[in-house]
């Protein structure tokens, strides 16, 4: 150990360090051997009074005013660091505010963006709906004013005796549509559900709903020699018809 | 060994009073003004030294710490950087300017001896030649060992030694006769 504290008091690092001229390394490594050997400390303090002891013998007087100029300089500075710093202040919360509205109105865009294709999907939606509508209102104005529409009364068979309906089938605009006057009682858990058979395929029309509404008209798929059946179906509607339950047939 | 004085000075500093600047300019400001001098050879030069390295002194004042340095010794090293950065930029200047050989710039010697530090330079004398040198252009050229060397023209080991010795045993090469001096006159 004393060997290791020779060699070192032996090198320069200790002279270096104490002008501030050594790497950061080395710098690291004096600090060591200062706080961990008292001979190394010892010396170093010594070092210390002697740098002193030798600065002080080139000692000269300073000029007048320059103390004046110095503490000026620095009172400014120290100004202008608070005002810096007030500046500071106030930009961080300007910056905070503007980062903050920032983000509500990103939030509020985006909320509008959705609400607005939720809008336009919903334009969308109702413009088909009325389009479509506007063709069967226009399809069944053209049906019953047209002289060559044909007129179909329909009546149930013994299944469906109350059944009356009206069809008007029109060959030249290939269209058909029925009026249900009346509907059969039905038992609870069943429907009426519609059928066509075009060229000998069965078509599924739905399931007649507002049977009590009497001035509705509903199309049917227009076909040559076409049949229309009303069959008596457990309540959702089926896929096929049931042939025993035909409570009545249109043939146009 | 920190006097009351230092204790109370790095204190303020630490706390960012301004009393801090105005003693430290009372008790120092005459040795790192001559410190200065000595680096840049001219006293305006020193002035803006002095007044730079009070405001380094002044911001950095938290980074100073009493356990690894004396306060002079910090204050020293801010002081002397504060003059060899001066010392290079202007040189650079002048090299830019009118291209003088290097080997000028270096020149060692005791030009510029004002008439305000003859008294210390009389104890100065007191210090060997040979050591008083080296530790001048370590100290105040701003010199690496190698570069010492090379310019004095003496071995790297013979400035190391010096530098050692020099430094070691400044108070027995120059302190101990003055105070030798001081007890003949009371003596007598």
């Amino acid at each position: 150990m004393k060997d290791k504290i020779k060699d070192f008091l032996e090198t320069d690092l200790l002279e270096n360090y104490l002008l501030g001229t050594t790497t950061e390394l080395e710098k690291q490594k004096v600090e060591r051997y200062i706080a961990m050997h008292p001979e190394v400390r010892k010396t170093y303090n010594k070092l210390q009074e002697n740098l002193e002891e030798f600065a002080k013998s080139y000692a000269l007087k300073t000029p007048e005013g320059l103390k004046d100029k110095i503490i000026t300089t620095i009172k400014a500075q120290n100004k202008t660091k608070k005002k810096f710093m007030s500046y500071a202040i106030a930009a961080s919360f300007v910056a905070f505010l503007f980062a903050v509205a920032t983000y509500f109105f990103y939030n509020e865009n985006k909320n509008l963006q959705e609400e607005n294709s939720v809008v336009t999907n919903q334009i969308k939606l109702l413009e088909a709906d009325m389009k479509e509508r506007l063709e069967d209102v226009r399809n069944q104005f053209i049906v019953l004013n047209n002289p060559q529409t044909k007129k179909f009364k329909v009546r149930g068979n013994n299944k469906g005796k109350n059944l009356k309906a009206v069809a008007y089938v029109n060959p030249v605009k290939k269209l058909s549509y029925i009026n249900l006057q009346n509907l059969p009682n039905l038992a609870e858990g069943e429907c009426l559900q519609m059928w066509a058979e075009v060229n000998g395929e069965m078509i599924n029309l739905g399931i007649i709903k507002d049977a009590g509404n009497k001035d509705n008209l509903l199309a049917l798929p227009y076909g040559e020699n076409a049949v229309g059946y009303i069959t008596i179906e457990p309540e959702g509607g089926n896929e096929t018809p049931t042939v025993d339950n035909i409570v009545a047939n249109i043939s146009y | 060994m920190s006097t009351l004085l230092e204790n109370h000075i790095v204190e303020l500093l630490q706390e960012r009073n301004e009393k801090a600047i105005s003693l430290l300019y009372e008790n120092y400001s005459d040795t790192l003004y001559g410190v200065a001098f000595k680096v840049v050879k001219n006293e305006a030069l020193a002035q803006d030294v002095l007044q730079e390295s009070f405001v380094k002194i002044w911001k950095k004042a938290d980074t100073y710490d009493p356990t690894k340095a004396k306060l002079f010794t910090w204050l020293f090293r801010i002081t002397r950087n504060t003059a060899i950065d001066k010392l290079r930029s202007g040189k650079k200047k002048i090299e830019k300017e009118i291209q003088i050989d290097v080997s000028d710039v270096y020149k060692l010697g005791i030009d510029g001896i004002n008439p305000d530090s003859i008294d210390m330079q009389e104890n100065l004398e007191k210090i060997e030649d040979k050591y008083r040198i080296v530790l001048e252009a370590l100290f105040f050229e701003g010199m690496t060992q190698q570069e010492a060397s090379d310019e004095l023209d003496i071995p790297l080991g013979t400035i190391k030694s010096r530098l050692k010795i020099g430094l070691r045993e400044l108070r027995k090469i120059y302190v101990e006769p003055i105070i030798l001096l001081i007890l003949l006159n009371l003596i007598s």
